[in-house]
């Protein structure tokens, strides 16, 4: 009778640990597998700028690809920092498992980044970020060495004595400071022909607008270098109108349809792209890791490629540059 | 075990020892078969399983690859067929005497741009995966499309491969796999271009113009979807340079974000290739055409390759389990049926061992060894029971041999002394007197002589006792009177023969022979607590202790009377009767002496 309660005993223990085990199985398996919810605020969602649908595109397969639900809040136009925190409110009151941002303000979304974090919603900076480490992962272009890739190869171009004028896009941002700073760094001696550095508040005509009177103000200027899209662009659309595209060199920072024709013209000297469909993508990818449980990188570098006309009809740069969007095929 | 037996005989040694060991351990042969079945069913389950599992995974692995490699076989017949239809279409078109006519006419023919473009609209209607069809030729004539859309002028088009290849190969159509259609502004679609040179016929007779077909990817993925449909693993298209023609995750791995063993799949002769390690690897089919000179892979995952066969394993497992309790149980069922019958020979072994024969047979079904030694056991308890009662039966004769010898003699000195009693009344011719001690002594003689029982009715007994107290009487006439009282309902209680008369002999003689004056002898007989109670009460001389405690000795044997003592009465009467029953004496140096039997009050009347 004491035997047979022996084995009884020694079978209960082992269902009972099969049973646990298998609880705990099926519990880390739901983790797993629920669906994820997760808002992405970009800067801006303009049909004419590449790098922000390439970065909504790579977000979009990322979270196709990772069993997650991304919804898009957009303001229409970048720069605009109220609508911006009007949206992150609105994320913030759905309450999604994670907020992916691309701050417009290096200060401004602190306070409801803030509340966001004392919800439980976890927060990814996306290219940019604010003065507060606030964030659980961030993914961005090293904007320095964006900066610097374009500086050398700019001085590539460049006489020891010419002129040289920058238009960024938005004074204080962190990607415009350290695309500068990392320009500067790249052109080396030549950083001290600099003549002027001018703000175009990300938008295409105040840049042109700039380059224009650039170009009066400095009638030698040898080179203008966009620090974004927008930048990049109206400076181009100016010396282009100008027909001084042979006179002065446009470099810039990112790439569009427009861009890209405004090189095939020869208007683009050079242009740094930014893996945006990458950054999109690893930040959805890394974002739904961390949430999941695994191990995710804290801090992605996405990185950037530099365009000339010489490589642009390149197979690598053909990818880069325009993004293949299986998500429609299917 | 058997190849052990074989080993030589020192090994044979230790393995005895050890054997004994591990069987000493356990205390019953029922725990041994038990444990001994259980480790080999349990053993032979777990190999077989786990051989079979290994085979499923491998036979699941080539099962797989052999399915995948038939199909997308199949997709690159698809994919020819495919290819095969837009050469057709770029053959037909490019050997046109309208497209010769547009492109290299001095003047531009405006009724072939016409029916090209209306060649060209058919074309594009028909077919939702043509994205672009157009000519161009060197001297910057062109035609796409619908005619509409504008070109891009600031495209050089002898940067593009599609372009300058068609003009240069000898012959035939070119195949220019994934890349990025420029021509048209405003439009940078990701296309695959199928073109062929147009030469001029009516001039130089070289290439002096291109036919193109721009393809998207609707009909080439559909292909590659429609075969991998049902599977987790995915097709994909490589071209003959090892780019990437199609992948369902095609921006994905121009991001780098997505990688395939590309230079592996180009390197291998094999069918099939594994790259990556454990689960974590992957399983690409692989089928090349000769006509498009692209590559059609499959891959697989291994963790899904894996989890078909866990699944087939799982079930293995489930059945392995099954069998294992199902031969448990079993194997103890066997246990105890070869056991049972074991434990039923011991425990009547046992019994017999303490001397219980009154055990009934063992029954045994089976004829196997345990059967057989079960009979023989039982054959063996059996004699040894006839034996035993043979023995008993031979001891009583025994005894009731000796009885009869005892009980045939009447002692002489008795003999002589009542015939002498007789002579003396003769003499003294007291006719009656000499009439009843005649007849009472040749009733006393018959009495002794004719029965043969053993026992006999108490009232047999009582009438011995009265013939013998009649004698003794005329024999001592002024010394003797007695009185028998026995209740009528004993009487026929059975009792062992020659009890009373020897009990009332000896208190003749030992206690009212002594006497001065007159004694009296009282026989009385009752039922007390369910026994039939005789006793013989007489108020002799009595004993003293001594005398009492002696009374059973074995010496003690009258002389007076025929040698039946008071020691065989009492032993009688306990072989009989057993320990409970038996003569008690109550004396009194005296006073006189009771002497009391006790049997059974309850036995068959004989």
């Amino acid at each position: 009778m004491k035997k047979h309660k022996k084995w009884l005993s020694i079978c209960l223990i082992v269902c009972l640990i099969g049973g646990l085990g298998g609880v705990a199985w099926h519990r880390h398996r739901v983790i797993e597998e629920r669906e994820l919810s997760l808002i992405y605020i970009p800067k801006v969602v303009d049909g004419t700028n590449d790098f922000w649908k390439s970065l909504i595109l790579g977000a979009r397969m990322a979270a196709k690809e990772y069993n997650a639900e991304i919804g898009i809040l957009a303001p229409s136009e970048e720069n605009d920092v109220e609508r911006q925190n009007e949206l992150l409110k609105e994320a913030i009151e759905k309450e999604p498992d994670a907020i992916l941002f691309s701050p417009s303000s290096f200060t401004e979304s602190n306070d409801l980044l803030k509340e966001a974090k004392e919800k439980g919603i976890r927060i990814s900076f996306i290219d940019s970020y604010t003065e507060e480490q606030i964030q659980d992962l961030t993914v961005a272009t090293d904007n320095l060495e964006a900066g610097e890739k374009l500086g050398k190869f700019a001085a590539t171009l460049l006489g020891p004595e010419d002129q040289i004028a920058i238009v960024a896009h938005v004074k204080g941002v962190s990607t415009a400071v350290e695309r500068e700073e990392g320009f500067r760094k790249g052109l080396g001696k030549l950083a001290d022909n600099i003549v002027e550095v001018v703000y175009c508040d990300s938008q295409y005509e105040k840049s042109r607008q700039l380059t224009v009177e650039l170009m009066e103000k400095y009638p030698n200027l040898k080179m203008i270098a966009g620090m974004n899209e927008y930048s990049s662009v109206g400076a181009a659309r100016a010396v282009k109108a100008a027909g001084a595209k042979d006179r002065i060199q446009v470099v810039g920072v990112d790439s569009s349809q427009e861009a890209v024709q405004l090189m095939e013209n020869g208007v683009f000297k050079g242009l740094v792209v930014q893996k945006a469909f990458k950054m999109g993508y690893m930040g959805v990818k890394e974002t739904v890791l961390m949430l999941r449980g695994k191990s995710y990188e804290k801090d992605v570098n996405s990185g950037c490629e530099l365009v000339t006309p010489e490589n642009m009809y390149s197979s690598e740069i053909e990818k880069l540059l325009f993004p293949f969007n299986t998500l429609k095929l299917s | 075990m058997y190849a052990d037996r074989i080993c030589k005989g020192e090994a044979e040694m230790n393995k005895k020892s050890l054997a004994t060991v591990i069987v000493g351990k356990f205390k019953s042969i029922q725990s041994v078969i038990f444990a001994t079945v259980a480790f080999l069913v349990l053993s032979a389950v777990v190999i077989v399983t786990g051989v079979s599992m290994r085979f499923t995974q491998n036979s699941i692995f080539e099962n797989s690859s052999q399915y995948t490699h038939t199909i997308i076989k199949q997709m690159n017949q698809n994919i020819d067929s495919y290819i095969d239809y837009m050469e057709n279409i770029a053959y037909l078109i490019s050997s046109s005497e309208d497209v010769q006519d547009y492109l290299f006419d001095d003047e531009i023919d405006n009724e072939a741009r016409y029916r090209i473009l209306n060649q060209f609209e058919t074309i594009l209607d028909s077919r939702s995966d043509i994205r672009n069809v157009g000519i161009i030729s060197k001297n910057g004539r062109m035609l796409i499309n619908d005619g509409k859309k504008s070109v891009n002028s600031d495209l050089n088009l002898n940067t593009q491969e599609w372009y300058t290849q068609a003009l240069d190969s000898p012959e035939g159509p070119m195949l220019t796999s994934s890349h990025v259609q420029h021509i048209i502004s405003g439009e940078r679609p990701w296309v695959i271009t199928l073109s062929r040179g147009i030469r001029d016929r009516g001039g130089s007779g070289e290439k002096e113009g291109v036919f193109f077909i721009d393809l998207n990817y609707s009909a080439i993925s559909g292909l590659c979807d429609q075969s991998t449909v049902g599977t987790k693993g995915y097709a994909f298209i490589l071209d003959a340079r090892g780019n990437i023609v199609y992948h369902p995750q095609q921006q994905q791995l121009y991001n780098e974000l997505q990688t395939e063993n590309i230079n592996l799949i180009m390197d291998t002769d094999d069918d099939t290739v594994l790259t990556g390690t454990g689960k974590d690897g992957k399983l690409y089919s692989i089928s090349r055409s000769d006509k498009t000179g692209w590559t059609v892979v499959d891959c697989t995952s291994v963790r899904e390759l894996l989890s078909k066969s866990r699944q087939a394993q799982s079930i293995y497992v489930l059945t392995a389990v099954i069998l294992v309790i199902v031969s448990l149980l079993f194997s103890r069922f066997m246990a105890r049926s070869i056991t049972l019958p074991i434990q039923k020979l011991r425990d009547s072994m046992k019994k017999v061992q303490e001397g219980d024969f009154s055990v009934s047979d063992v029954v045994v079904d089976s004829d196997n060894e345990i059967g057989s030694l079960t009979k023989s056991f039982d054959v063996m308890t059996h004699r040894i029971q006839e034996l035993m009662e043979q023995n008993v039966h031979e001891q009583e004769q025994k005894r009731k041999s000796e009885l009869k010898a005892l009980q045939s003699q009447i002692n002489p000195h008795f003999l002589y002394n009542t015939l002498d009693s007789i002579i003396w009344m003769a003499e003294g011719k007291k006719n009656e007197e000499v009439v009843l001690m005649t007849a009472s002594l040749a009733r006393l003689l018959r009495q002794s002589i004719s029965n043969e029982d053993e026992v006999v009715p108490i009232a047999n007994e009582v009438e011995y006792a009265r013939g013998y107290l009649t004698i003794q009487k005329m024999r001592y006439k002024d010394k003797l009177e007695f009185q028998i009282d026995v209740d009528p309902s004993i009487l026929y209680i059975p009792l062992i023969k020659l009890v009373l008369q020897p009990i009332i002999e000896n208190a003749i003689y030992h206690g009212l022979k002594y006497k001065e004056s007159k004694g009296l002898l009282i026989v009385k007989g009752f039922m007390k607590d369910g026994n039939a109670v005789l006793q013989v009460i007489d108020d002799g001389v009595g004993m003293d202790e001594e005398t009492l405690a002696h009374i059973y000795d074995r010496h003690k044997v009258n002389y007076h009377s025929n040698g039946v003592g008071v020691y065989n009465v009492q032993k009688r009467l306990k072989l009989y009767y057993g320990d409970d029953y038996g003569i008690t004496y109550e004396s009194r140096p005296g006073e006189g002496t009771t002497a009391t039997i006790t049997i059974p009050g309850r036995q068959e009347a004989v």
